[in-house]
């Protein structure tokens, strides 16, 4: 019912890659990257890339777009928490949408905000499937974004 | 025709085709379950099979994709496939749903994001399968509160309409596994209600008859009176006794999820002083009610919160 992120490969436990796969409509917070590198490469479809300054101290309105870009198949996109932070969309209502992502280092939980008024809220990161395989979910609760 | 030589088909995908209509050919396909047409010049008027319901088709098929196309309303041909479990419409130029989407008994998933529809039909909440529901892209301004009648809804898309407010029942959804609000243009501050009129003194004394159980029989008033205070209505606040007849009040109340994201639900009252026992006489403290009435809240709010999607 929302995007999925599949583990591929841990790289010796120095970065993480791995696919995600977002249906029509499907997008993900906007989130910061826990000062990791971050690689993004769309395999299939397009995604929409949205930036956003970091809210100040205390936020207490509305956060500020930098920019937005649509990622066409086979461009790639980086980013780290000092360029800022990012929404990732598929906003296609006919076609789903697979990027490969490579974080280094690896990181299992991050920030998500609410664009609203900028206020932030740790999330842990879980994954659909590792390595090819099923791994559900142990709790509900704090989705991943990203 | 086509039955004749592919009597076993069972998925068909005909996307990306330029077709400006299926044709009757597809009927008499017994098997057919999975028919994708995506992105083609489907819409205008016929540009479905006459018969659909009556045909082998109709019982068969479970899951139709026609995003992508040129629909200006669902075609009512459409309707009439009792067995379908997915719909898609994304991508449209769909203004509204109509009511009788209510027919489709078997639909689990229902994708209508991304057309220009204003409003949603109180009889989509007649859908007793209803997991997956899409609205997102959409000019939509309020959500039926008959909508937290969905017990199967899992997943519901409202992001990027043109909400200010929900219906409070929308906590009601306790399998609601994910929400998605942003792109709305929620209403952040507390908004004292504006659209309160006071009541008029025929109002008052109404109330005071009803809360303070003055006897009278149809001999005492005149009939329109007699007439007037059987149209009385109980407050929707539980913790309330009070009654109203015309003047009830509108009232954004918030439900603060964990400080992490604030959403207004739309509230109705009998008036601006009622979180609390509003009886006129009583000057109950209003501090104890309104905390039950926010735990309430804020137990339901936890739920949500771990469904909200940012």
């Amino acid at each position: 019912f929302r995007y999925t992120r599949n583990l591929v490969d841990c790289g010796n436990g120095k970065f993480n890659l791995m696919i995600l796969c977002w249906g029509e409509g499907h997008g993900s917070s906007i989130h910061d990257h826990t000062d990791s590198h971050c690689f993004m490469k769309i395999l299939q479809g397009n995604l929409k890339e949205t930036l956003f300054e970091w809210p100040e101290k205390k936020g207490n309105g509305e956060m500020t777009k930098k920019s937005e870009r649509v990622l066409r198949e086979n461009q790639c996109a980086y980013i780290n928490d000092s360029i800022g932070l990012h929404r990732v969309e598929n906003i296609s209502h006919t076609e789903s949408a697979v990027s490969l992502h490579l974080y280094s280092p690896p990181f299992d939980s991050c920030n998500t905000f609410d664009q609203r008024t900028g206020h932030k809220h740790k999330v842990k990161m879980t994954f659909y499937s590792q390595f090819g395989e099923r791994t559900p979910c142990v709790s509900t609760r704090d989705r991943a974004p990203h | 025709g086509l039955a004749r030589w592919f009597p076993a088909l069972e998925v068909l995908d005909v996307s990306g085709t330029g077709l400006s209509e299926l044709g009757e050919e597809l009927l008499a396909l017994p098997r057919l379950h999975t028919l994708l047409a995506k992105n083609n010049r489907l819409g205008p008027p016929g540009s479905l099979p006459k018969g659909l319901g009556r045909a082998p088709l109709g019982r068969s098929l479970r899951v139709l994709n026609l995003s992508g196309n040129r629909f200006a309303e669902v075609p009512p041909a459409l309707l009439a496939l009792r067995g379908l479990r997915s719909l898609s419409l994304g991508g449209n130029r769909l203004h509204g749903i109509p009511p009788d989407i209510q027919e489709l008994r078997s639909l689990e998933f229902l994708y209508l994001g991304g057309n220009f529809i204003t409003s949603i039909p109180p009889e989509l909440a007649n859908l007793p399968s209803l997991s997956y529901l899409v609205l997102c892209d959409n000019k939509i301004q309020s959500i039926p509160p008959q909508l937290a009648q969905l017990h199967s809804l899992r997943s519901l898309s409202l992001h990027n309409n043109l909400l200010t407010y929900l219906p409070r029942e929308i906590l009601n959804l306790v399998h609601l596994e994910e929400l998605s609000l942003r792109g709305n243009p929620l209403v952040v501050r507390f908004v004292r209600d504006l659209t309160y009129n006071p009541p008029s003194l025929q109002e008052l004394a109404g109330r005071t008859i009803k809360t303070r159980n003055v006897p009278y029989t149809p001999s005492d008033l005149p009939e329109n009176l007699v007439r007037y205070l059987s149209l009385a209505s109980n407050c929707p606040n539980p913790k309330c006794g009070g009654v109203y007849f015309d003047s009830c009040v509108r009232q954004i109340k918030f439900v603060d999820f964990c400080g992490k994201y604030r959403i207004p639900l739309m509230h109705y009252l009998c008036s601006p002083e009622c979180s609390s026992p509003c009886s006129s006489a009583s000057q109950s403290s209003t501090s104890q009610s309104e905390s039950d009435s926010e735990d309430e809240a804020s137990v339901a709010a936890r739920r949500m919160q771990k469904v909200l999607l940012g």
